[in-house]
Protein backbone atom coordinates (compact mmCIF):
# COMPACT_ATOMS: atom_id res chain seq x y z
CA UNK A 1 0.00 0.00 0.00
CA UNK A 2 1.22 3.24 -0.70
CA UNK A 3 2.51 5.58 2.31
CA UNK A 4 0.23 8.54 2.45
CA UNK A 5 0.83 12.29 3.16
CA UNK A 6 -1.65 14.95 4.47
CA UNK A 7 -0.59 18.54 3.79
CA UNK A 8 -2.13 21.16 5.65
CA UNK A 9 -2.16 24.17 3.75
CA UNK A 10 -2.46 27.41 6.08
CA UNK A 11 -2.54 29.71 2.83
CA UNK A 12 -4.31 33.27 4.10
CA UNK A 13 -5.60 36.31 2.20
CA UNK A 14 -2.76 38.31 3.19
CA UNK A 15 0.29 36.11 3.26
CA UNK A 16 2.31 35.04 0.19
CA UNK A 17 0.86 32.28 -1.76
CA UNK A 18 1.53 28.56 -0.33
CA UNK A 19 0.16 27.22 -3.97
CA UNK A 20 3.68 26.54 -6.04
CA UNK A 21 5.34 24.68 -3.13
CA UNK A 22 2.13 22.72 -2.26
CA UNK A 23 2.29 21.80 -5.88
CA UNK A 24 6.27 20.83 -5.87
CA UNK A 25 5.64 18.80 -2.69
CA UNK A 26 2.70 17.35 -4.15
CA UNK A 27 4.49 16.29 -7.65
CA UNK A 28 7.89 14.93 -5.90
CA UNK A 29 5.96 12.89 -3.41
CA UNK A 30 3.49 11.47 -6.30
CA UNK A 31 6.32 10.40 -8.50
CA UNK A 32 7.67 8.25 -5.35
CA UNK A 33 4.61 6.85 -5.09
CA UNK A 34 3.00 8.50 -2.30
CA UNK A 35 -0.65 9.15 -2.18
CA UNK A 36 -0.92 13.04 -0.93
CA UNK A 37 -3.83 14.66 0.53
CA UNK A 38 -3.78 18.29 0.03
CA UNK A 39 -6.18 20.62 2.58
CA UNK A 40 -6.43 24.34 1.84
CA UNK A 41 -7.36 25.08 5.47
CA UNK A 42 -9.08 28.56 4.48
CA UNK A 43 -12.19 26.57 2.87
CA UNK A 44 -12.89 24.39 5.87
CA UNK A 45 -15.22 25.64 8.86
CA UNK A 46 -12.67 24.65 11.92
CA UNK A 47 -13.50 26.23 15.16
CA UNK A 48 -11.38 26.78 17.58
CA UNK A 49 -9.64 24.86 20.43
CA UNK A 50 -11.58 25.37 23.43
CA UNK A 51 -9.02 24.41 25.63
CA UNK A 52 -11.61 22.59 28.24
CA UNK A 53 -9.31 19.23 28.08
CA UNK A 54 -12.58 17.65 27.06
CA UNK A 55 -10.72 15.70 24.73
CA UNK A 56 -8.58 14.01 27.46
CA UNK A 57 -10.95 13.96 30.23
CA UNK A 58 -14.38 13.53 28.49
CA UNK A 59 -14.18 11.66 25.48
CA UNK A 60 -10.43 10.30 25.64
CA UNK A 61 -9.43 10.85 21.90
CA UNK A 62 -11.77 12.76 20.41
CA UNK A 63 -12.32 16.12 20.64
CA UNK A 64 -16.00 17.64 21.26
CA UNK A 65 -16.59 19.63 18.48
CA UNK A 66 -18.03 18.12 16.03
CA UNK A 67 -16.73 19.65 13.11
CA UNK A 68 -13.90 19.04 10.11
CA UNK A 69 -11.15 19.66 13.25
CA UNK A 70 -11.97 15.98 14.20
CA UNK A 71 -11.84 14.24 10.82
CA UNK A 72 -8.31 16.37 10.64
CA UNK A 73 -6.78 14.76 14.03
CA UNK A 74 -7.82 11.41 12.65
CA UNK A 75 -6.55 12.19 9.31
CA UNK A 76 -2.84 13.26 10.97
CA UNK A 77 -3.11 9.40 12.54
CA UNK A 78 -3.61 7.67 9.62
CA UNK A 79 -1.12 9.15 7.77
CA UNK A 80 2.79 8.29 7.07
CA UNK A 81 3.60 12.02 6.45
CA UNK A 82 2.57 15.40 7.29
CA UNK A 83 3.23 18.31 6.43
CA UNK A 84 2.81 21.95 8.03
CA UNK A 85 2.55 24.42 4.70
CA UNK A 86 2.15 27.71 5.50
CA UNK A 87 2.84 31.87 5.09
CA UNK A 88 5.56 32.18 7.54
CA UNK A 89 3.95 34.45 9.95
CA UNK A 90 6.23 35.97 12.85
CA UNK A 91 8.28 33.09 12.64
CA UNK A 92 5.40 30.69 12.85
CA UNK A 93 2.36 29.46 10.87
CA UNK A 94 -0.63 31.31 10.13
CA UNK A 95 -3.85 31.11 11.91
CA UNK A 96 -5.61 29.16 9.35
CA UNK A 97 -2.85 26.05 9.91
CA UNK A 98 -2.83 26.69 13.35
CA UNK A 99 -6.90 26.44 13.99
CA UNK A 100 -6.01 22.98 12.61
CA UNK A 101 -2.87 22.17 14.95
CA UNK A 102 -4.68 23.39 17.82
CA UNK A 103 -7.78 20.61 17.31
CA UNK A 104 -5.07 17.51 16.76
CA UNK A 105 -4.20 17.65 21.03
CA UNK A 106 -6.68 14.74 21.31
CA UNK A 107 -4.56 12.33 19.11
CA UNK A 108 -1.98 12.44 22.54
CA UNK A 109 -2.53 11.43 26.49
CA UNK A 110 -3.42 14.02 28.78
CA UNK A 111 0.30 12.47 31.18
CA UNK A 112 3.12 13.84 31.78
CA UNK A 113 6.60 12.21 30.84
CA UNK A 114 10.26 13.26 30.66
CA UNK A 115 11.96 14.24 27.18
CA UNK A 116 15.05 15.69 26.97
CA UNK A 117 15.52 17.54 30.27
CA UNK A 118 11.72 18.76 29.67
CA UNK A 119 7.99 18.03 30.55
CA UNK A 120 6.09 16.48 27.61
CA UNK A 121 2.55 14.54 27.17
CA UNK A 122 2.93 10.49 26.75
CA UNK A 123 1.63 9.08 23.17
CA UNK A 124 -1.86 8.09 22.62
CA UNK A 125 -0.98 6.17 19.50
CA UNK A 126 1.77 3.60 18.63
CA UNK A 127 2.84 4.91 15.64
CA UNK A 128 2.96 9.03 14.44
CA UNK A 129 3.74 10.96 11.50
CA UNK A 130 6.81 12.41 9.95
CA UNK A 131 6.91 15.71 10.26
CA UNK A 132 7.77 19.12 7.62
CA UNK A 133 7.08 22.31 7.91
CA UNK A 134 7.29 23.83 4.58
CA UNK A 135 7.16 28.03 5.22
CA UNK A 136 6.81 30.76 2.08
CA UNK A 137 8.07 33.95 2.48
CA UNK A 138 6.94 37.10 0.42
CA UNK A 139 10.83 37.30 -1.11
CA UNK A 140 14.01 36.49 -0.22
CA UNK A 141 16.49 36.34 1.03
CA UNK A 142 15.65 34.36 3.90
CA UNK A 143 15.97 36.20 6.99
CA UNK A 144 18.46 33.60 9.07
CA UNK A 145 16.72 34.41 11.76
CA UNK A 146 13.49 33.56 10.78
CA UNK A 147 14.43 30.59 9.27
CA UNK A 148 15.79 29.34 12.57
CA UNK A 149 13.02 30.02 14.23
CA UNK A 150 10.74 28.41 11.87
CA UNK A 151 13.03 25.41 11.90
CA UNK A 152 12.73 25.60 15.81
CA UNK A 153 9.20 25.42 15.95
CA UNK A 154 8.88 22.72 13.65
CA UNK A 155 11.60 20.62 15.62
CA UNK A 156 9.35 21.67 19.07
CA UNK A 157 6.50 20.22 17.02
CA UNK A 158 7.90 17.25 16.47
CA UNK A 159 8.80 16.20 20.25
CA UNK A 160 4.87 16.88 21.12
CA UNK A 161 3.70 15.25 18.51
CA UNK A 162 6.33 11.82 18.91
CA UNK A 163 7.31 12.08 15.12
CA UNK A 164 9.98 10.10 14.22
CA UNK A 165 11.43 12.15 12.10
CA UNK A 166 11.35 15.83 11.42
CA UNK A 167 12.32 18.77 8.91
CA UNK A 168 11.44 22.16 7.85
CA UNK A 169 12.54 24.46 4.76
CA UNK A 170 11.64 28.15 4.16
CA UNK A 171 10.92 29.30 0.55
CA UNK A 172 10.04 32.21 -1.10
CA UNK A 173 7.22 33.69 -3.37
CA UNK A 174 9.76 35.28 -5.61
CA UNK A 175 11.75 32.39 -6.11
CA UNK A 176 11.92 30.75 -9.39
CA UNK A 177 10.15 27.03 -9.76
CA UNK A 178 13.35 25.09 -10.30
CA UNK A 179 14.75 26.79 -6.62
CA UNK A 180 11.40 25.69 -5.43
CA UNK A 181 11.61 22.22 -6.38
CA UNK A 182 15.03 21.72 -5.44
CA UNK A 183 14.59 22.89 -1.38
CA UNK A 184 11.30 21.17 -1.26
CA UNK A 185 12.68 18.04 -2.69
CA UNK A 186 16.04 17.90 -0.69
CA UNK A 187 13.79 18.72 2.46
CA UNK A 188 11.58 15.87 1.56
CA UNK A 189 14.88 13.74 0.96
CA UNK A 190 16.04 15.19 4.82
CA UNK A 191 12.73 14.08 6.11
CA UNK A 192 11.82 9.97 4.69
CA UNK A 193 14.86 9.13 2.59
CA UNK A 194 15.56 9.56 -0.72
CA UNK B 1 7.42 58.31 35.25
CA UNK B 2 4.17 57.80 32.91
CA UNK B 3 1.51 60.65 34.13
CA UNK B 4 -1.78 59.53 35.46
CA UNK B 5 -4.21 58.82 33.18
CA UNK B 6 -2.23 56.48 30.59
CA UNK B 7 -4.16 53.39 29.17
CA UNK B 8 -3.32 49.92 29.39
CA UNK B 9 -5.01 47.50 27.09
CA UNK B 10 -4.94 44.21 28.39
CA UNK B 11 -5.44 41.21 25.75
CA UNK B 12 -5.99 37.92 26.64
CA UNK B 13 -5.19 34.96 24.20
CA UNK B 14 -7.09 32.46 25.81
CA UNK B 15 -10.27 30.58 24.48
CA UNK B 16 -11.39 30.25 28.31
CA UNK B 17 -11.94 34.36 28.68
CA UNK B 18 -11.70 37.28 30.55
CA UNK B 19 -13.34 35.36 33.60
CA UNK B 20 -11.94 31.67 33.92
CA UNK B 21 -8.41 31.87 32.36
CA UNK B 22 -5.57 32.35 34.02
CA UNK B 23 -4.16 34.24 31.54
CA UNK B 24 -6.74 36.84 32.27
CA UNK B 25 -6.07 36.15 35.85
CA UNK B 26 -2.29 37.29 35.93
CA UNK B 27 -3.02 40.18 32.98
CA UNK B 28 -5.73 41.25 35.41
CA UNK B 29 -3.45 41.42 38.54
CA UNK B 30 -0.84 43.60 36.43
CA UNK B 31 -3.49 46.01 35.75
CA UNK B 32 -5.57 46.08 39.19
CA UNK B 33 -2.15 47.50 40.26
CA UNK B 34 -1.78 49.77 37.40
CA UNK B 35 -5.61 51.38 37.69
CA UNK B 36 -4.24 52.23 41.33
CA UNK B 37 -1.40 54.87 39.56
CA UNK B 38 -4.06 56.17 37.96
CA UNK B 39 -4.16 54.30 34.65
CA UNK B 40 -7.02 53.55 32.97
CA UNK B 41 -7.61 49.98 31.05
CA UNK B 42 -9.50 47.82 28.87
CA UNK B 43 -9.28 43.84 28.48
CA UNK B 44 -10.55 42.58 24.78
CA UNK B 45 -10.69 38.80 24.68
CA UNK B 46 -9.06 37.94 21.25
CA UNK B 47 -11.28 34.98 20.37
CA UNK B 48 -14.16 36.80 21.10
CA UNK B 49 -12.96 40.11 18.84
CA UNK B 50 -12.08 38.10 16.39
CA UNK B 51 -16.07 36.66 15.37
CA UNK B 52 -17.07 39.80 14.17
CA UNK B 53 -16.16 42.82 11.95
CA UNK B 54 -17.25 44.93 15.04
CA UNK B 55 -15.10 43.48 17.36
CA UNK B 56 -11.66 43.69 15.34
CA UNK B 57 -12.42 47.22 14.54
CA UNK B 58 -12.88 47.58 18.14
CA UNK B 59 -9.87 45.72 18.83
CA UNK B 60 -7.68 47.93 16.74
CA UNK B 61 -9.18 51.16 18.22
CA UNK B 62 -8.07 50.30 21.37
CA UNK B 63 -4.50 49.55 20.10
CA UNK B 64 -4.32 52.53 18.40
CA UNK B 65 -5.60 54.52 22.17
CA UNK B 66 -2.93 52.40 24.32
CA UNK B 67 0.77 53.51 25.22
CA UNK B 68 0.90 49.31 27.15
CA UNK B 69 -0.44 46.68 25.59
CA UNK B 70 -0.11 43.30 28.08
CA UNK B 71 -0.63 40.80 25.98
CA UNK B 72 -1.48 37.49 28.36
CA UNK B 73 -1.87 34.38 26.41
CA UNK B 74 -1.29 30.58 27.16
CA UNK B 75 0.77 28.42 24.98
CA UNK B 76 -0.94 25.62 22.76
CA UNK B 77 1.47 23.45 20.82
CA UNK B 78 4.57 25.60 21.45
CA UNK B 79 2.92 28.77 20.10
CA UNK B 80 -0.26 30.88 20.25
CA UNK B 81 -3.81 29.58 20.04
CA UNK B 82 -4.81 30.16 16.66
CA UNK B 83 -7.40 32.94 17.05
CA UNK B 84 -4.90 34.70 19.03
CA UNK B 85 -2.46 34.71 15.94
CA UNK B 86 -5.18 35.71 13.73
CA UNK B 87 -5.58 38.45 15.96
CA UNK B 88 -2.09 39.89 15.78
CA UNK B 89 -2.29 39.09 12.05
CA UNK B 90 -4.87 42.00 11.83
CA UNK B 91 -3.10 44.44 14.07
CA UNK B 92 0.04 43.82 12.17
CA UNK B 93 -1.57 44.69 8.71
CA UNK B 94 -3.61 47.95 10.80
CA UNK B 95 -0.35 49.13 12.39
CA UNK B 96 1.23 48.73 8.51
CA UNK B 97 -1.28 50.94 6.88
CA UNK B 98 -2.21 53.61 10.06
CA UNK B 99 -0.22 57.00 10.03
CA UNK B 100 -0.05 56.40 13.18
CA UNK B 101 3.86 57.17 14.79
CA UNK B 102 3.15 56.22 18.24
CA UNK B 103 4.72 53.25 19.21
CA UNK B 104 3.10 51.76 22.81
CA UNK B 105 4.94 49.37 24.87
CA UNK B 106 4.04 45.88 23.93
CA UNK B 107 4.62 43.15 27.01
CA UNK B 108 4.01 39.49 26.56
CA UNK B 109 3.14 37.54 29.51
CA UNK B 110 2.95 33.78 28.68
CA UNK B 111 1.85 30.92 30.58
CA UNK B 112 2.52 27.01 29.98
CA UNK B 113 0.79 24.06 31.41
CA UNK B 114 4.01 22.01 31.41
CA UNK B 115 6.51 23.39 34.22
CA UNK B 116 9.23 25.12 32.23
CA UNK B 117 9.06 28.22 32.36
CA UNK B 118 12.03 28.26 29.47
CA UNK B 119 9.01 26.56 27.05
CA UNK B 120 7.20 29.41 26.44
CA UNK B 121 10.73 30.39 24.89
CA UNK B 122 10.30 30.22 20.97
CA UNK B 123 6.95 32.33 21.62
CA UNK B 124 8.56 35.18 23.05
CA UNK B 125 10.83 35.11 20.01
CA UNK B 126 7.54 35.17 17.64
CA UNK B 127 6.05 38.22 19.83
CA UNK B 128 9.57 40.05 19.80
CA UNK B 129 9.19 39.59 15.77
CA UNK B 130 5.74 40.44 15.94
CA UNK B 131 6.41 43.54 17.70
CA UNK B 132 9.18 44.84 15.31
CA UNK B 133 6.61 43.99 12.04
CA UNK B 134 3.79 46.33 14.65
CA UNK B 135 6.32 48.92 15.19
CA UNK B 136 5.64 47.91 18.49
CA UNK B 137 7.79 49.36 21.41
CA UNK B 138 8.67 45.19 22.13
CA UNK B 139 10.80 43.90 25.21
CA UNK B 140 10.92 41.29 27.10
CA UNK B 141 7.89 39.45 28.18
CA UNK B 142 7.62 37.25 31.66
CA UNK B 143 7.40 33.42 31.00
CA UNK B 144 5.72 31.27 33.08
CA UNK B 145 5.43 27.60 33.52
CA UNK B 146 2.95 24.81 36.01
CA UNK B 147 -0.31 26.54 33.97
CA UNK B 148 0.31 29.74 35.25
CA UNK B 149 -0.30 29.45 39.24
CA UNK B 150 -0.09 32.73 40.96
CA UNK B 151 2.35 31.72 43.30
CA UNK B 152 4.33 34.55 45.67
CA UNK B 153 7.35 34.69 43.33
CA UNK B 154 5.19 35.10 40.72
CA UNK B 155 2.90 37.59 42.17
CA UNK B 156 6.43 39.29 43.46
CA UNK B 157 7.19 39.09 39.89
CA UNK B 158 4.07 40.84 37.97
CA UNK B 159 5.04 43.64 40.88
CA UNK B 160 8.04 44.31 39.77
CA UNK B 161 6.52 44.42 36.18
CA UNK B 162 3.89 47.04 37.23
CA UNK B 163 6.50 49.32 38.86
CA UNK B 164 8.87 48.93 35.46
CA UNK B 165 5.63 49.12 33.46
CA UNK B 166 4.58 52.54 35.24
CA UNK B 167 8.25 53.90 35.47
CA UNK B 168 8.77 53.07 32.31
CA UNK B 169 11.44 50.98 32.88
CA UNK B 170 13.05 47.58 31.62
CA UNK B 171 11.66 44.97 33.33
CA UNK B 172 14.08 44.07 35.94
CA UNK B 173 16.73 40.97 35.35
CA UNK B 174 15.75 39.67 38.62
CA UNK B 175 12.25 39.87 37.88
CA UNK B 176 12.81 37.64 34.63
CA UNK B 177 15.19 35.07 36.59
CA UNK B 178 12.71 34.50 39.23
CA UNK B 179 10.04 33.66 36.95
CA UNK B 180 12.45 31.56 34.92
CA UNK B 181 12.51 28.44 37.84
CA UNK B 182 10.63 25.95 37.65
CA UNK B 183 7.46 25.86 40.61
CA UNK B 184 8.70 22.21 41.55
CA UNK B 185 10.87 19.95 41.57
CA UNK B 186 10.30 17.98 37.91
CA UNK B 187 9.76 14.06 39.21
CA UNK B 188 6.46 16.07 41.30
CA UNK B 189 5.13 17.88 38.75
CA UNK B 190 4.91 14.68 36.65
CA UNK B 191 3.62 12.48 39.51
CA UNK B 192 0.99 15.37 40.53
CA UNK B 193 0.10 15.89 37.38
CA UNK B 194 -0.76 12.63 36.18
CA UNK B 195 -2.36 12.01 39.56
CA UNK B 196 -4.91 14.78 38.87
CA UNK B 197 -5.75 13.67 35.19
CA UNK B 198 -6.47 10.50 36.88
CA UNK B 199 -8.50 12.05 39.47
CA UNK B 200 -10.49 14.12 36.90
CA UNK B 201 -11.46 11.62 34.28
CA UNK B 202 -12.57 9.17 36.88
CA UNK B 203 -15.06 12.10 38.50
CA UNK B 204 -15.89 12.07 34.70
CA UNK B 205 -16.27 8.07 34.95
CA UNK B 206 -13.53 7.60 31.94
CA UNK B 207 -10.84 6.48 33.80
CA UNK B 208 -10.83 3.11 32.03
CA UNK B 209 -11.37 5.06 28.99
CA UNK B 210 -8.21 7.75 29.19
CA UNK B 211 -5.88 5.10 26.97
CA UNK B 212 -8.67 5.03 24.53
CA UNK B 213 -7.15 5.07 20.34
CA UNK B 214 -10.36 6.34 18.38
CA UNK B 215 -8.61 6.64 15.25
CA UNK B 216 -6.07 3.28 15.54
CA UNK B 217 -4.63 1.43 13.06
CA UNK B 218 -1.56 3.20 14.74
Amino acid sequence: MAQRTLILDGATEQGPPTRRAGDAASTALREMGWDVDRLLLSEIDIAPCLGCFGCWMKTPGVCVIDDAGRDIARRIVDCDLLIFLTPVTFGGYSWQLKKAIDRSIPNILPFFRRVNGEVHHVKRYARYPRLLGLGVVPRGPVDPDEEELFETMVRRNAINFHSPSDDACIVAATDDDEAVRQAIEAALGRVIGS
Amino acid sequence: MSEAGERVLLLVGSPKGLEKSSSARLGRFVVDRLRQYGWTSKAIHLHEAMRSEEGRDDLLGEVDRAAVILFAAPLYVDSLPAPAIRALESIAAHRATAANDRRPRFIPLLNCGFLEPSQNDMCQELLRRFAETARFDGGTGISLGGAGALTKRVRGALEQLVEAIHLELLVPDDALESTRKPLMPRWLYILGGNAMWRRTAAKNGVKERLRDRPYASG
